[in-house]
């Protein structure tokens, strides 16, 4: 089902400037328990030597990706695409905190939180958008480095950015592409640190996958079979009236 | 004694604060009702309440968002000029400012020794009669001089001036000669205003001197600054420390500290000699710009070179490429400029740069030279009599031994040096209000020693901060969120700072308090307004406007006064005086000129200091989500200099200057000179009252050598040497 | 016929029409308790499982009992709330009835010897229609089929119920992998008890030679022919206990006789 709308992030690497004033912005506004966060300002750390010098700052969050691998994993299918705007999120009440998805994220996004024994995570500030205002962490940017909007309508914020860009990246590897809807311009961010890692699975999900369900459908299968042996025998040879 | 503090959980947002809000009973609260009266909350409680954050001094206008009597999220209000919609970590944290489980919500009277921070909790009514009984006494025994009275400026400075003018001592201090005196001073004296405006609309180049704008954040300017660099503007950082300001750079100089104006006289020697300024601007409107080439002459980009280790034709370069972008060029004013003595010369040799390119004017240059206070807006006020007149002299030496500092702006670290020497006369009290000078004032063993010889100290501040944990009587005021305060001027537009909530506790506004005070001393007659509300009114009253209005809407436009097309500076000429004979009358040269500032012996480093993006000086290290979002703080040091002595990244070492040393965790780092040191200020709380930011960090109080300038009594806060070892 | 020894026509019939108690009250409400509390358990709980990585479930299923309930936090709340009724129903009944039927039951019912063990070689083949010639041992009251099958769901909700109410109030479990070995437990546990659930039904429902065992389930008697040809054992240590009833009802009128004439 194609969605109405699809989500998501631009930032612009070289107006970030550090100031983390979305980190507290989020905080506040999704209440998000002491030591958590659910968005990230990256720091690469200084490259080169004195007084050749870089540093960029990179914003970071939930990449409310095309093919999020949290979906796939997700137990009862608390977290899901909004198909509405495409924001990933997670239906709190029907989360059974397993944290599969926490593993699976390949951009650490997604954090069980102790206070709520959830999942949490960002949620694009879905609640904001739909009252028409930007997430928090955009809406406060200093720098201007966070833009959000619907890549799908061609006026937005985002999607002229995209348009004038001269440098747009996806932090995403050859071996991990769930097409995330964070893009980033200016900026040096193929880099070990911010690229994603392989999507982690645990040994209790990976037995379950392999070993248990098959075990448990070999065991269903062949039970029918010798049910259904039975039951055709017994429909060959008829019933009799009076037991021997 | 009752045992202050009880324990309480200070990672949930509710903090046990809550109960005292929800116990404001069932009759709805004052605030609400005035609140729902102005059309700002509904009947649930819920909505946004315009007022203006205290986070620091840019006092960017919020929406308070407003549920049930809480505060639950600030935004930036669209329509202040200097937020634009937008606040930084400061501003966002600021529900934990009031919300802090540390505030001081009950007025306190010390029991046990100062600075064992054991208090009890007195009413109001003790407390005042107290304070006041105290400095009647003193003011018949020792005279009214015998009082200090210091503040760091804010809005209800004007009250706080009535109150100290009031009782009649010349004593007033404010952080300003911690701050920008040498900023101040310089441009007074040359442009006859004391900060030009910066309007970034059309700049094509811009040069940093230090202001690190990008962490010493203020807001509309950070983010104007952030969009002319993104639009192609040049962005040229002289800086010896790589701050997140220089990584935004087009180009970082990591010049030698206290050498920044021998860069900028060689600018200025190849811009006259090369005769790249705009001439008919500087004819018209600069004095003294002919002599400049003559003047000037022996600063040439070489000599430049041997003072500040900057390559002589990148000096040349710049000066270049700075005029070529004339009017759209400017440097940056600065803020901060307590570094050196000789950074008043700096903030001279940035105006006059300024001057010869032309970007200065009234109206559309880079630099506004139009004094924003006097943008012609007429304030009412409460009736008062005439304020007695003193005698004395002031403590702090102005402008008896430093005729250029004006009154206003004074030198508050010799008001607590006057302490130690008794000289001219020993001072007996202190009266502090919104201020940390136990932590802000270099040398915090001198000022604890000063606070030892005082009868009686009153502290007006929100939180146990470390001067109030020093103090005898604690005076809660009002958060932000939680007070009313006079109104604040900003471009053409009023602001309202409004209460959000009901104060906690029994916190109170400054205003209230002062008039409280005001009167138990027989000052009355200085007070003449009801309460905070009628104040306002007697504000706004020339205007013709109303509270209510002004309530609703956070703010009141007033009409701006065409000038009559002639500009006119504010100096004894009329004009940009590059060459002042006020400062040739006081015995100072009348250019800017270069004085060698001190170096530090080859085993002795510069201890630089600066801003962080997420704290505010020393007030802000309690709260709880900034301290999620700091930095460790740590001393930054050279990879070549650390590993001279066997330093680690995050190794433990000692700093030691001439006062004082400290042990503090290393940040091996090449985002520094090798002469250099930099420790982040604002940390090393010793008030136990702090329970995030106690033992956090150190303080660079306890290392800094007090150095004042003599023209602008400003600090010179980098002049302090120190060593570094393994600790 | 695999039950062996030839009984004559007029036993056969006075068999027929002989009734023995084979399920007490007890056992029949438990029986119907589990089926229904199944009933709801076993397609709610599958339902929820929407991970695509697994694709256990059909995507139908999944947004039919979302419909259902209203969405995915509904359907498990019903689940769990369903859960723990039936545990707690279990436990208060088998605590409540702890001596007088759980005890006995343990004792009569759950014990394998070496009869049940060779028929349990045998049946199964004879089933499928091998081994034809081969004699059935004698079993008891439950044969070592259905013996077996009570292991299975012994096990099943001594592994399900505690790994549910993990799963259920798992807000306040502080180890995640608790929860995540959780899953692939209770799942494996429901497989098991599924897969012998279908035999079961089969045996119980489908298969003509057990037509009056599946209305025992609902009356609690069997005939005696029945017991006699399928739980030998059972029956005839049932009639040992109806003789030695007659003896002592015989012994007690004799001695009441004895006493009438010691009277006159």
């Amino acid at each position: 089902m194609a969605q109405k709308n699809r989500y998501g992030f631009v930032i612009d690497v070289a107006r970030c400037i550090d100031c983390r004033a979305c980190l507290v912005a989020c905080r506040v506004e999704n209440e998000v328990s002491l030591p958590h966060t659910r968005i990230w300002v990256k720091d690469q750390g200084l490259r080169g030597t004195f007084p050749d010098l870089a540093r960029e700052f990179v914003p970071y969050n939930c990449m409310h990706c095309e093919h999020p691998p949290c979906i796939e994993v997700c137990t009862s299918g608390a977290t899901f695409k909004d198909p509405d705007n495409g924001l990933v999120l997670v239906d709190q009440e029907a989360c059974i905190g397993c944290g599969l998805c926490v593993e699976a994220c390949p951009y650490d996004a997604r954090y069980l939180d102790p206070t709520r024994g959830v999942v949490d995570k960002c949620t694009g500030c879905v609640h904001r958008v739909e009252r028409g205002e930007e997430p928090a962490c955009v809406a406060t940017c200093l720098g201007g480095a966070r833009m959000f909007g619907d890549f799908n309508a061609p006026t937005s914020e985002v999607s002229q950015a995209l348009a004038r860009a001269t440098q747009v990246r996806q932090l995403v590897t050859d071996e991990v592409d769930p097409d995330p809807n964070i893009y980033y311009l200016n900026g040096d961010v193929m880099q070990t640190g911010l690229l994603p890692r392989l999507p982690r699975y645990t040994t209790a999900e990976t037995l379950w996958r392999g070993v248990a369900i098959p075990a448990v459908i070999a065991g269903i299968t062949l039970s029918f079979l010798g049910q259904a042996v039975a039951f055709t025998k017994q429909l060959i040879e008829g019933e009799q009236e009076f037991e021997e | 004694m009752t045992q202050l503090f009880t324990r309480r959980d200070f990672l949930k947002i509710t903090g046990a604060t809550a109960t005292a809000v929800a116990a404001g009973g069932l009759l709805p609260a004052s605030v609400a009702k005035a609140a729902r009266d102005a059309g700002l909350i509904d009947p649930n409680g819920d909505g946004y309440i315009p007022s203006l954050c205290e986070m620091c001094v840019w006092r960017c206008g919020l929406l308070a968002k407003v549920r049930n009597g809480r505060v639950v999220k600030l935004e930036g209000n669209p329509d202040n000029p200097h937020s634009t919609g937008k606040l930084c970590a400061r501003g966002q944290s600021g529900l934990m400012n009031t919300y802090d489980p540390d505030r001081v919500l009950y007025p306190l009277i010390r029991v046990g020794p100062r600075g064992g921070g054991q208090f009890r909790r007195a009413t109001w009514e003790e407390a005042l009669d107290l304070v006041a009984q105290n400095m009647l006494a003193i003011k018949e025994k020792h005279g009214a001089e015998a009082m200090i009275f210091s503040s760091t400026h804010n809005l209800s400075q004007v009250q706080f001036e009535n109150l100290l003018n009031g009782y009649g001592s010349p004593n007033y201090g404010t952080q300003r000669s911690l701050c920008f005196n040498a900023m101040v001073v310089a441009f007074s004296l040359t442009y006859g205003v004391e900060e030009p405006s910066r309007d970034y609309t059309n700049v094509k180049y811009v040069i940093l001197v230090g202001r690190n704008l990008m962490e010493a954040i203020s807001t509309s300017e950070t983010r104007q600054l952030t969009a002319a660099v993104a639009r192609g503007a040049k962005l040229i950082v002289l800086d010896p420390r790589f701050t997140k300001t220089a990584a935004k750079a087009t180009e970082w100089i990591p010049i030698r500290p206290g050498t920044d104006a021998a860069f900028l006289l060689a600018m200025i020697n190849v811009i006259a000699t090369e005769k790249l300024g705009d001439c008919d601007f500087v004819s018209r409107y600069v004095n003294g710009c002919q002599e400049l080439p003559q003047v000037m002459a022996e600063y040439t980009p070489e000599w430049a070179e041997s003072k500040c280790g900057v390559p002589a034709d990148t000096i040349r370069r710049i000066a270049r490429e700075f005029a070529a972008d004339r009017p759209d060029a400017m440097i940056h004013p600065g803020w901060r400029t307590s570094n050196f003595i000789n950074s008043f010369q700096t903030e001279r040799a940035i105006a006059t740069l300024n001057a010869v390119v032309g970007n200065v004017l009234t109206s559309n240059g880079c630099l506004v030279a139009l004094n924003p206070e006097a943008s012609g807006v007429k304030l009412g006020k409460p009736p008062q009599p005439a304020y007695p007149r003193v005698t004395a002299l002031r403590l702090d030496g102005v402008p008896w031994k430093y005729p250029l500092v004006p009154l206003k702006l004074g030198i508050f670290q010799n008001i607590r040096d006057a302490i130690l020497t008794g000289q001219p006369y020993q001072a007996r009290s202190w009266f502090i209000a919104r201020q940390n000078p136990m932590l802000s004032l270099p040398d915090r063993r001198k000022t604890a020693e000063a606070f030892g010889k005082l009868d009686f100290i009153v502290d007006v501040d929100i939180i146990m901060n470390d001067t109030a944990w020093y103090a005898d009587v604690v005076l809660p005021e009002a958060s932000y969120l939680e007070r009313y305060d006079p109104l604040n001027v900003v471009d053409h537009k009023l602001f309202l700072r409004q209460p959000v909530i009901e104060a906690q506790g029994e916190a109170r506004s400054a205003l209230w308090i002062y008039k409280q005070l005001g009167e138990r001393l027989g000052l009355g007659e200085f007070f003449q307004y009801e309460d905070e509300e009628d104040y306002l009114r007697q504000q706004l009253a020339p205007l013709g406007a109303e509270l209510q209005d002004v309530k609703y809407k956070g703010y009141l436009e007033v009409p701006v006064e065409e000038g009559d097309g002639e500009i006119v500076f504010g100096t004894p000429s009329g004009k940009i005086e590059v060459y002042s004979e006020t400062l040739a009358g006081a015995g100072f040269s009348p250019w800017p000129t270069w004085e060698e500032p001190p170096a530090p012996a080859p085993d002795e480093f510069y201890l630089l200091t600066g801003k962080v993006g997420q704290h505010t000086q020393t007030a802000t290290q309690n709260n709880a989500f900034l301290h999620q979002v700091e930095d460790e703080p740590k001393l930054w040091i050279h990879p070549a200099a650390a590993s001279a002595r066997g330093i680690e990244d995050g190794a433990s070492v000692r700093v030691t200057s001439p006062i004082g040393s400290v042990v503090v965790t290393s940040l091996v780092t090449e985002g520094i000179r090798q002469d250099c040191l930099f420790l982040a200020p604002g940390y090393g709380h010793a008030s136990k009252g702090l329970r995030v930011a106690y033992g956090v960090g150190v303080s660079d109080s306890d290392l800094h050598v007090t150095y004042t300038d003599p023209i602008s009594g400003g600090q010179a806060l980098s002049q302090t040497f120190v060593t570094v070892e393994r600790a | 016929m695999s039950h062996a020894e030839f009984i004559p026509l007029a036993e056969r019939k006075r068999l027929r029409v002989t009734e023995i108690k084979k399920h007490n009250l007890a056992n029949i409400l438990t029986h119907w308790f589990n089926v229904a509390m199944w009933a709801l358990l076993l397609p709610t709980g599958l339902a929820i499982l929407a991970s695509p990585r697994l694709g256990i479930v059909p995507e139908l299923w999944q947004t039919l009992m979302r419909n259902v309930f209203g969405g995915t936090a509904n359907l498990i709340e019903f689940h769990y709330s369903v859960g723990l009724v039936w545990m707690a129903v279990l436990t208060f009944n088998i605590l409540l009835g702890f001596r007088k039927y759980f005890i006995p039951f343990t004792r009569e019912r759950m014990f394998l010897d070496a009869d049940d063990i060779e028929w349990l070689k045998v049946k199964p083949l004879q089933m499928i229609g091998l081994a034809k010639a081969k004699r059935l041992p004698p079993q008891d009251v439950y044969n070592a089929g259905q013996k077996l099958y009570m292991y299975m769901v012994i096990v099943g909700t001594l592994t399900i119920g505690p790994t549910g109410l993990i799963m259920t109030f798992h807000k306040l479990i502080p180890w995640p992998w608790l929860i995540q070995w959780s899953l692939p437990i209770h799942f494996s546990a429901v497989g098991m008890v599924v897969a012998g659930l279908i035999i079961h039904v089969y045996m119980g429902a489908v298969f003509p030679e057990e037509k009056e065992a599946f209305f025992s389930m609902f009356t609690g008697k069997v005939s005696a022919w029945y017991a006699r040809r399928h739980h030998a054992k059972w029956y005839w240590r049932k009639m040992e206990e109806e003789m030695d009833w007659e003896d002592r009802v015989l012994a007690e009128g004799r001695a009441l006789k004895a006493d009438e004439s010691a009277a006159d």
